[in-house]
């Protein structure tokens, strides 16, 4: 009788004594009580807050030296004034973030898919691989980015290879408006492969081995095991992965910070992303409103990318089921 | 398992792609050797000569000479690694201990508001918010959190990647036995922890370490909010840019080598685990 009424215990909850059933809420709402509070404030609270920030307007002060702010459309008026300028701060982290994005998508998502195949196909070395590979992604960006910022500095290594080899002289990479973009996005490329190549190896492993014996008896290659095999069986993980890519669009940057020297930023002013320009503006002081409002507008803005890219992926789903 | 590679054609291809490989893997590596090369030179030696030479004497009193000069503002690297140490620590620890309680009730127990928070979870992974430190800012100030190792509650949220994990683990735990707790007299919390914990102990350490990863070498954070509190990362960085002038590169170059090794020893020491995660958990799907 007793294992009957704890059987499934779920479900049948509600047939035990009153006591206990009001225990279980206490317990419930004891467990979830940090949890609801701490997303209230540092998620309700914040993003409210931004929003409020964002549609009011710094008018002066009263007699008081009160601040004093007025709702309007003032900052989103100003943020399209400045993206339709040539150069400006807005227009240029724009591009930039586009062009870390594009970065990922195009080229850090297939490579790591590539790598992991073979790391899966078992080159030679692939477990000793496997970890160097990895390693950029748990060593701090602090420490990556100043010794490549000093590795490719003028009569750095890098620079005394090449000149040695070649007679090429490596131009300053950093301080050159042109380059500075560049060279973040190599390192970004260069530090960034690990997660996703973790990601994938785990997937490719879940694999069947019966399924990929099936599929060289067959006499597929390379090319057909890949694509037609396992790409379909990972599909769920690679999908995620640049879905998540997707929907951080707007988020996509490097560690542009650490590239900064002496207080100025690498290539000054034309190396900012959309995120790193809303941090620099909170890291340095001032009026909040305007990254504010940049960051509300962005946030809306991909709103519908994450809708349209999640509906696109549910068709694109192929369903293996194994 | 080993499997076999036949046929000409993909050996070649494997040798191609060994030795892309063995040089990409140089690349990673080569930098680290040559920071650890150039810590042990004098800052003449490393201003003046070829700087892919190896030291002429080997200085590794640079590694004592980092504890005493990489300073920031008063704060030394011990003041730097002890605010690394309770950042890294109680961040994660807040973060581990409020996604795992809520995990655990809202996988295992049914009760109003249960589907809710689990939807709200949901929904927040998937809104990307683009640069909320403005608002953050004003909130932590108005909070008066700003500055202060009062910061680590605004950690302790329980939503995003580790609950996704910490909820598909414990709805995988057969329920039999939590009834056999009660079976034997325990109570809701008895069960949680003395039954529930143990078992999730594997996912939530490996849980723990990424995120402990992550505190340690996360600078934008303490940059924000806690300058006053430099970390390792983020003071050996504001030391870079105070001093870029005259800077003693093979110091610096000691010091952020030394930063990097708790990392290390906790990833070697817990590789497999973290591994595991991807491999176990709940992303597929």
């Amino acid at each position: 009788m007793k294992k009957n009424i704890f059987n499934n215990y779920l479900k049948k909850f509600d047939d035990m004594p009153k006591a206990f059933r009001k225990s279980k809420y206490i317990f419930c709402y004891l467990m979830v009580a940090l949890a609801v509070i701490n997303f209230c404030i540092f998620y309700v609270a914040v993003n409210i807050n931004s929003i409020l920030l964002a549609f009011r307007e710094f008018t002066g002060y009263d007699e008081y030296y009160h601040e004093q702010y007025v709702w309007s459309f003032a900052n989103f008026i100003r943020m399209f004034k400045d993206f339709a300028l040539p150069n400006s701060t807005v227009g240029v982290a724009v591009k930039n973030t586009l062009k870390y994005f594009a970065t990922n998508i195009f080229f850090m998502i297939p490579v790591s898919y590539l790598v992991s195949y073979f790391l899966f196909k078992q080159v030679y070395g692939y477990k000793v691989f496997r970890v160097i590979f990895f390693l950029p992604s748990i060593i701090s960006a602090v420490v990556y980015v100043t010794v490549f910022k000093n590795f490719i500095q003028t009569f750095g290594p890098l620079y005394m290879v090449l000149k040695g080899i070649s007679g090429y002289e490596l131009p300053a990479l950093l301080s050159n408006p042109k380059t500075a973009t560049p060279t973040i996005i190599v390192y970004t490329i260069w530090t960034g492969l690990g997660i996703n190549m973790i990601l994938y190896q785990g997937a490719m492993k879940r694999v069947p081995v019966e399924v990929l014996e099936a599929c060289e008896m067959d006499g597929g290659g390379w090319f057909h095991e890949m694509f037609y095999v396992i790409t379909p069986m990972v599909w769920p993980t690679l999908s995620m992965t640049i879905i998540l890519a997707f929907t951080g669009l707007f988020n996509s940057s490097g560690p542009i910070l650490l590239f900064s020297e002496a207080g100025t930023v690498a290539g000054a002013n034309d190396t900012t992303t959309i995120a790193f320009y809303i941090f620099q503006r909170t890291q340095t002081g001032g009026a909040l409103e305007y990254p504010a409002a940049i960051g509300i507008f962005f946030t809306v803005a991909s709103i519908p990318i994450v809708i349209l890219t999640r509906a696109l992926f549910k068709r694109l789903d192929p369903e293996v089921e194994y | 398992m080993q499997r076999k590679v036949r046929g000409i054609g993909k050996k070649i291809i494997m040798n191609i792609i060994f030795v892309c490989f063995l040089l990409y893997a140089i690349s990673l590596i080569y930098p680290l050797i040559w920071a650890f090369l150039s810590s042990l030179k004098t800052s003449t030696e490393y201003m003046t000569t070829n700087k892919i030479n190896l030291p002429q004497t080997w200085e590794f009193y640079n590694y004592v000479k980092a504890f005493q000069i990489l300073n920031i503002d008063g704060n030394n690297m011990f003041t730097m690694l002890f605010n690394s140490i309770w950042f890294t620590v109680g961040g994660s620890f807040v973060g581990m201990a409020v996604s795992t309680m809520v995990a655990y009730v809202v996988a295992k127990y049914r009760f109003p508001g249960g589907q809710t928070i689990y939807w709200i979870a949901i929904v927040t992974m998937m809104i990307p918010v683009v640069g909320s430190m403005p608002s953050q800012f004003k909130v932590y100030t108005a909070l008066g959190i700003i500055e202060s190792p009062l910061l680590l509650i605004a950690f302790a949220g329980g939503f995003g990647f580790n609950f996704m994990i910490l909820y598909s683990f414990f709805k995988s735990l057969p329920s039999s036995y939590i009834e056999a707790g009660f079976i034997d007299g325990a109570g809701h919390f008895t069960c949680f922890f003395r039954i529930m914990i143990p078992q999730a102990i594997p996912v939530v350490s490996a849980l723990a370490i990424v995120s402990a990863i992550g505190f340690w070498n996360d600078y934008n954070t303490p940059l924000l909010f806690l300058k006053n509190f430099p970390t390792l990362s983020s003071g050996l960085y504001m030391y870079q840019i105070i001093n870029t002038r005259n800077l003693d590169m093979p110091t610096l170059f000691a010091g952020i080598l030394m930063s990097m090794i708790p990392i290390v020893a906790l990833f070697t020491v817990f590789q497999n685990s973290i591994m595991d995660i991807s491999l176990s958990g709940g992303l597929k799907g």
